[in-house]
C-alpha cells in the first residue's frame, strides 16, 4: 500500500473518511433487508417458535440448544452436510477448470467468438426448470447417455443411485453455471497487461507454460472471486435437488440443508428447527470462505 | 487448432441442452426417445407458443419483468460501484466490517430470510403486490459489490498514485481513472444481475397476488404449474414457456457481449 | 476480521430486540363473527374450479349488492399450502379459501390463521348435515370444526384397455382384485411390453407422495383406518406390512420403475394402470379407452367393501377476515345443493355430501363414467387431523421410500422406526 499517500491528518474515521459515505447506502440496505430478517431467524433458532396470525396469542418459550440438539441428532441433517460436502470437492475444482479453460480459449478465439460466447451463456440463463428436463432426458433410465454407455451404464442408474445422484448434480451445477464465471475470467483477462506474455515469451516459454506461469498468477483476484462465489452457491444449493431428484432422492442421497431447511421450515411448519439448520450453515460457510481467502490470497 | 477443438466441443457440450428446449417445444405430441434430437417435420406445431400467448398475457408480464429487472439494475449498479470502490480502494473505520456484511450477506441462504421477509415487506410496510416490495430485498446485489471490488482491486496501483500527485480527489479519481477502466465488469454486472431478478420465482411468486403484477417467470411458472398439465403436449408447453423466458436474455446477450472486449488497459499502464 | 463479527453480532442484537414487535391487529373474534360487508375468496386455479367459482360468486353478487364476493386464483400445486402459510403470517390471507388441504389445517389451525366454523351458531350443524358421518374425520383434536369438506377425488385404479388387451388380459375385467391377481397381471403387461411399467406412481421423497401408493391400499386393506389413529401410529401392523411387501414386490421386479417419469406416464402409454381420482376422466376421457377398478387388497375384497383416500380439498375460513357473517354466509350458499351440483357438473369432483349419488341422481345416469366414483365416495379415508401432521408423512415417506422403494433397510425395521418417531409427533400438541 506504499502507493497511497499518507492522511492528511489522522482521522477516527480513518484515512478515507468518504468510504463510509460511498458504503452508507448499501449498509443501511443490508440493514434493512437482511439484518432483521437473518436476527430475527438467530433468535427464532433458540426459541420454540412457529409463525401465527396477527393477533393469536402463543407461547414461544426460550429453549436454549434444543433446536440445534434436534438438528445436530438427526441423521438426515448430517446425511444433508455430508451431501454439500461431497458436492463442493466436485462442484469447485470442476467449475473453475471449465471456467478458466473455456474462457482464456475463448479470449483468443477469432473466429465464432459471437457464437461461441452466446454458447456457453445460455445454460446459465435458461430457467432450472428447462434444463432440468433435459438433464433427465439426458440421465434417466433409458436416457441418451445410458444408451450411449450400453452394458456399462450404471446399475441403478444414474439420479436414483445413492453413490451418483449428488456427483450428478454436482456436475450439473459446474455445467450450468459456468457461463456466469466464464463471463468474470473473460473481464479479468481484459485486464492482464499484454506486457507480460510478450515477456514470457521472449523468455522462450511455449503456450502451456504461460498458460501456467502468466495468465493462472494473474487471474488470482479472479479465481479468489469464483472459488468464494461458487463455494457461497454450492452451499446453497436447493433448485436442483428439488427439481432433479425430486426432494432430495434417493432416500435422502441428494437432500441439501437448504432443501432441508425448506421442507422443515416451510412444509411442515417448524421454522424454530429451519433457522438452526440455517444458522449452522451459515457459520459452515463463513469458516469455510475464510479459510478459502486465506488460502488462495496469500501471496 | 487445439484451441477451437476445446471451444467446440466445449460449445456443444453447452448449447445441445437449449437446442434440445428448443426442439421440444415445437413438438406436437411428446416425444422422449433418443431419436427426438432430430426434429420430425411430421411433428413440428407452433401450438405450444399459441397456447401460452392465449393463456398469458405476455405484454404486461414482460412490462413487469422489465420493471422488476431494471430497477434492480440500477440499484445494483449505482450502489454496487460506490460500495465496491470504497471496499477495495479506500481505508476508512469500518471497512473490515462492512466487508464482513458483504461476506455474510452472500452466504445466508434465501430461504432462511423468506418468510420474516415476507412478514417484514407486508405486514411492516405494506408492500404487497406493489413494485417496490418486489424489488426491495433484490435492490442491492452483494454479489455485484464483491465483483466490482475484486475488479477494482486487480487495477494497478500506479494509476491510482498517477492520479493523487495530480491532487484529484477521491470521488474523482474513481469516476474519471477507475470507472472507465472496469467498464467490462460494469456490463459483466449487469449481464450476470440481470439473470437474477429475470428468473426469479419464489418472491415475486409470494409478493404478488394479482395477474397484473406478476412477471414473466411467476406468469410462465403458473402456466406451467397449472395449464400446461392440460395442454395438448404438457411437456412441449412447458419447454415453450422455458424458450419465452430465456429469449429475451439470449437477445439482449447478444446485443451487449460484444463490448466486453473493448477496453485496452495496457496503454493506461504505460501512460 | 475480529472488528466484522463484533459489529455484525451488534447488527443482529438490536435487530432482534425489535423481532417481536409490529403486526399486532386482527380485530375483535367476536365483533367479526357478526360483521357483514364485502370479502375476498381464493379458488384454486384449476380452469374448470374457476369457471364454477366466477359463476358462483357472480350468483351471489347479484343477489348482494353490499356484500360482494371478489374471487382470486392462487397457484395451485406444490406451493399453494406456502403461499397460505406465508399470507397467514403477514396477516393478508383471503377470508375463504376453497382449496384448503386437510393436511395443512392442523398446521394453520396452530397458527391461528384459522377461525372455528363452531363460532357460528348453526355451524357445526350445517357441517354434520351436509356430510353426514365422513365430517368427523374433519374435526380437530380440539372438537371443533376448522374446514368444511368440501369435496372428494376418492381414488381408485385406472386401466389402459389397449394395453391390457396388448398384454394379453381380459380388457373388460382385468384380475385385479388381490394382490396375487394384481402382480400377475403387472407381470404380464411388462414381460409382454405391452407398456414399460405396470402402474407408475411418482418413486420420489415429497410428503404427498404416499397419498397416491401407499395409503389407498392401506385404507383398503385394513377396512379403513387412518396412518395415526388415537395418537398412535397405525401403519406398523400386519395390515401395514402386506400393503407394503405388494408395492415392493413391485419395485423389486421392475413393474414399477423407481425413477420418476417426467410427464404424465399414463397419458404417454408409459404405464398400462395409474391410482387416480374422477378428475382423471375429463383428463383421459379422449386420450385413453380407459376402465376403471377399485384399489386391490390382499384377499380381493369386493368392491363395496373398499375404503380408499379421499384426496379431499376444502373450505376454511381465515382468521385475517373481518366480514365473518358474510363469509359464513358465502360458505353455505357455495355449498348448497344447487352450488354442488353445478361444482360436479362443471369439475368431475364429488362433493362431500351424504347421499350424493341419490341427490345427483339424473347426473350420474347422464354420466355413468363418474357412478363407480360416486359409489366409491360414500367409502373413504382422510389425512389424520393430528399435530404435526406434515411432519408426519414426511417420516413415513422416507421410511417406505428406503425399505419399500429402494430396499435399503427392511421394511419391519423402517416402519419400526417410523412409528416410533411418529407416535412421539403425534402425541405433541
Amino acid at each position: 500500500m506504499t502507493g497511497l499517500r499518507a492522511a492528511r491528518m489522522p482521522s477516527l474515521l480513518g484515512r478515507h473518511p468518504v468510504g463510509l459515505l460511498l458504503t452508507a447506502p448499501y449498509v443501511v440496505f443490508v440493514a434493512v433487508v437482511f439484518a432483521y430478517p437473518l436476527g430475527f431467524a438467530v433468535w427464532m433458532s433458540f426459541h420454540d417458535y412457529f409463525f401465527a396470525a396477527p393477533g393469536a396469542t402463543v407461547e414461544r418459550p426460550f429453549v436454549g440448544l434444543e433446536n440445534y440438539a434436534a438438528v445436530l441428532g438427526d441423521p438426515a441433517v448430517r446425511r444433508a452436510f455430508l451431501n454439500v460436502a461431497i458436492f463442493l470437492v466436485i462442484n469447485v475444482p470442476l467449475t473453475v477448470a471449465i471456467a478458466l479453460v473455456l474462457a482464456v480459449a475463448l479470449n483468443g478465439a477469432i473466429r465464432g467468438r459471437t457464437f461461441l460466447r452466446v454458447a456457453f451463456y445460455v445454460p446459465y440463463v435458461t430457467a432450472s426448470v428447462a434444463v432440468v428436463g433435459v438433464w433427465l432426458f439426458l440421465f434417466s433410465r433409458e436416457g441418451l447417455v445410458n444408451q450411449v454407455l450400453g452394458p456399462l451404464a450404471p446399475d441403478p442408474s444414474w439420479l436414483v443411485n445413492e453413490a451418483l445422484a449428488m456427483p450428478v448434480i454436482a456436475v450439473f451445477v459446474a455445467w450450468k453455471q459456468s457461463g456466469f464465471f466464464i463471463l468474470l475470467y473473460l473481464a479479468a483477462l481484459q485486464n492482464v497487461p499484454r506486457e507480460l506474455y510478450e515477456a514470457a515469451s521472449v523468455d522462450g516459454a511455449g503456450r502451456a507454460r504461460s498458460f501456467w506461469s502468466v495468465t493462472v498468477p494473474a487471474l488470482r483476484p479472479a479465481t479468489v472471486l469464483v472459488v468464494v462465489l461458487a463455494t457461497i452457491t454450492g452451499a446453497n444449493l436447493f433448485t436442483e435437488p428439488y427439481l432433479l431428484t425430486n426432494g432430495g432422492g434417493p432416500n435422502g442421497a441428494s437432500a441439501s440443508p437448504v432443501l432441508l431447511m425448506y421442507q422443515r421450515g416451510v412444509e411442515q411448519g417448524l421454522p424454530d428447527v429451519a433457522a438452526a439448520i440455517g444458522v449452522l450453515l451459515v457459520i459452515g460457510v463463513v469458516a469455510l470462505s475464510l479459510l478459502n481467502r486465506r488460502l488462495l490470497e496469500a501471496r | 487448432m487445439r484451441r477451437m477443438i476445446v471451444l467446440g466441443l466445449g460449445a456443444l457440450l453447452f448449447v445441445f441442452p437449449f437446442y434440445y428446449m428448443f426442439i421440444g417445444s415445437l413438438q406436437a405430441e411428446p416425444d422422449t426417445t433418443v431419436t427426438s434430437v432430430l426434429p420430425d417435420p411430421g411433428n413440428l406445431t407452433l401450438g405450444n407458443y399459441a397456447e401460452i400467448n392465449e393463456k398469458v398475457n405476455l405484454g404486461t408480464s414482460l412490462l413487469n419483468s422489465g420493471i422488476f429487472t431494471g430497477g434492480v439494475i440500477a440499484c445494483t449498479v449505482v450502489f454496487g460501484v460506490l460500495a465496491g470502490y470504497a471496499l477495495a480502494r479506500l481505508r476508512f473505520r469500518g471497512r473490515g466490517a462492512v466487508f464482513g456484511i458483504v461476506l455474510l450477506v452472500q452466504v445466508v441462504p434465501f430461504q432462511l430470510l423468506l418468510i420474516p421477509l415476507y412478514v417484514l415487506i407486508v405486514r411492516g410496510y405494506g408492500l404487497a403486490d406493489s413494485h417496490l416490495g418486489v424489488i426491495l430485498p433484490f435492490a442491492i446485489n452483494t454479489t455485484a459489490v464483491f465483483v466490482f471490488r475484486q475488479f477494482f482491486l486487480q487495477l494497478p496501483n500506479e494509476l491510482f498514485d498517477a492520479a493523487h500527485v495530480d491532487g484529484a480527489g477521491e470521488l474523482r479519481v474513481m469516476w474519471s481513472v477507475a470507472l472507465p477502466l472496469v467498464r467490462p465488469a460494469l456490463l459483466t454486472v449487469v449481464l450476470l444481475t440481470f439473470i437474477g431478478p429475470w428468473n426469479e420465482f419464489l418472491w415475486p411468486f409470494l409478493i404478488t397476488k394479482q395477474a397484473d403484477m406478476q412477471p414473466l417467470a411467476v406468469s410462465l411458472a403458473n402456466y406451467i404449474s397449472n395449464v400446461a398439465g392440460r395442454a395438448a403436449n404438457p411437456y412441449g408447453a412447458l419447454l415453450a414457456g422455458a424458450c419465452v423466458l430465456a429469449a429475451p436474455v439470449i437477445g439482449l446477450f447478444i446485443a451487449f457481449q460484444r463490448h466486453f472486449v473493448s477496453t485496452d488497459i495496457g496503454t493506461g499502464v504505460k501512460g | 476480521m475480529k472488528r466484522a463479527a463484533a459489529f455484525v453480532t451488534l447488527i443482529l442484537c438490536t435487530t432482534v430486540a425489535c423481532g417481536e414487535g409490529g403486526g399486532g391487529g386482527g380485530g375483535d373474534a367476536g365483533q367479526a363473527a357478526a360483521k357483514r360487508g364485502p370479502i375476498n375468496v381464493w379458488l384454486s386455479n384449476n380452469p374448470e374450479e374457476v369457471t364454477w367459482g366466477k359463476a358462483m360468486a357472480d350468483a351471489w353478487n347479484t343477489a348482494h349488492a353490499d356484500q360482494k364476493i371478489s374471487v382470486q386464483e392462487i397457484p395451485a400445486g406444490k406451493t399453494s399450502e406456502e403461499v397460505i402459510g406465508a399470507a397467514i403470517t403477514a396477516g393478508n390471507a383471503p377470508c375463504l379459501i376453497f382449496n384448503t388441504a386437510p393436511a395443512a389445517v392442523p398446521q394453520f389451525q396452530k397458527q391461528g390463521g384459522l377461525v372455528p366454523l363452531n363460532d357460528f351458531p348453526d355451524g357445526a350443524s350445517y357441517v354434520e348435515a351436509r356430510t353426514g358421518e365422513t365430517a368427523a374425520q374433519y374435526k380437530s383434536p380440539d372438537g371443533k370444526y376448522y374446514q368444511l369438506p368440501w369435496k372428494s377425488n376418492p381414488v381408485m385404479i385406472f386401466y389402459n384397455k389397449k394395453l391390457l388387451k396388448k398384454a394379453g388380459v381380459d380388457p373388460e375385467k382385468p384380475p385385479l382384485a388381490t394382490y396375487d391377481e394384481f402382480l400377475a397381471t403387472a407381470r404380464k403387461i411388462v414381460s409382454s411390453k405391452a407398456a414399460d411399467a405396470a402402474i407408475y406412481p411418482a418413486p420420489t421423497s415429497e410428503f404427498f407422495q404416499s397419498w397416491f401408493d401407499f395409503y389407498p391400499l392401506f385404507a383398503a386393506e385394513s377396512g379403513g383406518k387412518q396412518l395415526v389413529a388415537d395418537g398412535k401410529a397405525q401403519f406398523d401392523s400386519p395390515e401395514g406390512q402386506r400393503v407394503a411387501t405388494f408395492w415392493k414386490t413391485l419395485y423389486d421386479e421392475g413393474l414399477a420403475p423407481k425413477e420418476k417419469y417426467n410427464g404424465d406416464s399414463f397419458a404417454d402409454g408409459k404405464a398400462a394402470m395409474a391410482i387416480v381420482g374422477p378428475w382423471a376422466v375429463s383428463v383421459y376421457g379422449e386420450k385413453v379407452d380407459w376402465g376403471v377398478a377399485p384399489v386391490p387388497t390382499s384377499t380381493g375384497r369386493s368392491a363395496e367393501e373398499i375404503t380408499t383416500f379421499s384426496d379431499a380439498k376444502n373450505v376454511a375460513m381465515y382468521s385475517a377476515c373481518q366480514n365473518r357473517a358474510t363469509a359464513w354466509d358465502v360458505l353455505k350458499f357455495a355449498t348448497g345443493q344447487e352450488q354442488d351440483g353445478a361444482l360436479l357438473k362443471a369439475t368431475g369432483q364429488m362433493p362431500l355430501r351424504k347421499d350424493l349419488p341419490t341427490t345427483y341422481a339424473d347426473y350420474f345416469t347422464g354420466k355413468p363414467e363418474y357412478k363407480t366414483f360416486a359409489a366409491q365416495a360414500a367409502r373413504t379415508v382422510e389425512v389424520p387431523n393430528v399435530p404435526n401432521s406434515i411432519t408426519i408423512w414426511q417420516t413415513f415417506r422416507d421410511a417406505y421410500s428406503s425399505s419399500v422403494i429402494f430396499g435399503k433397510t427392511p421394511v419391519a425395521d423402517a416402519f419400526k422406526a417410523a412409528r416410533e418417531k411418529i407416535d412421539t409427533l403425534a402425541g405433541q400438541s
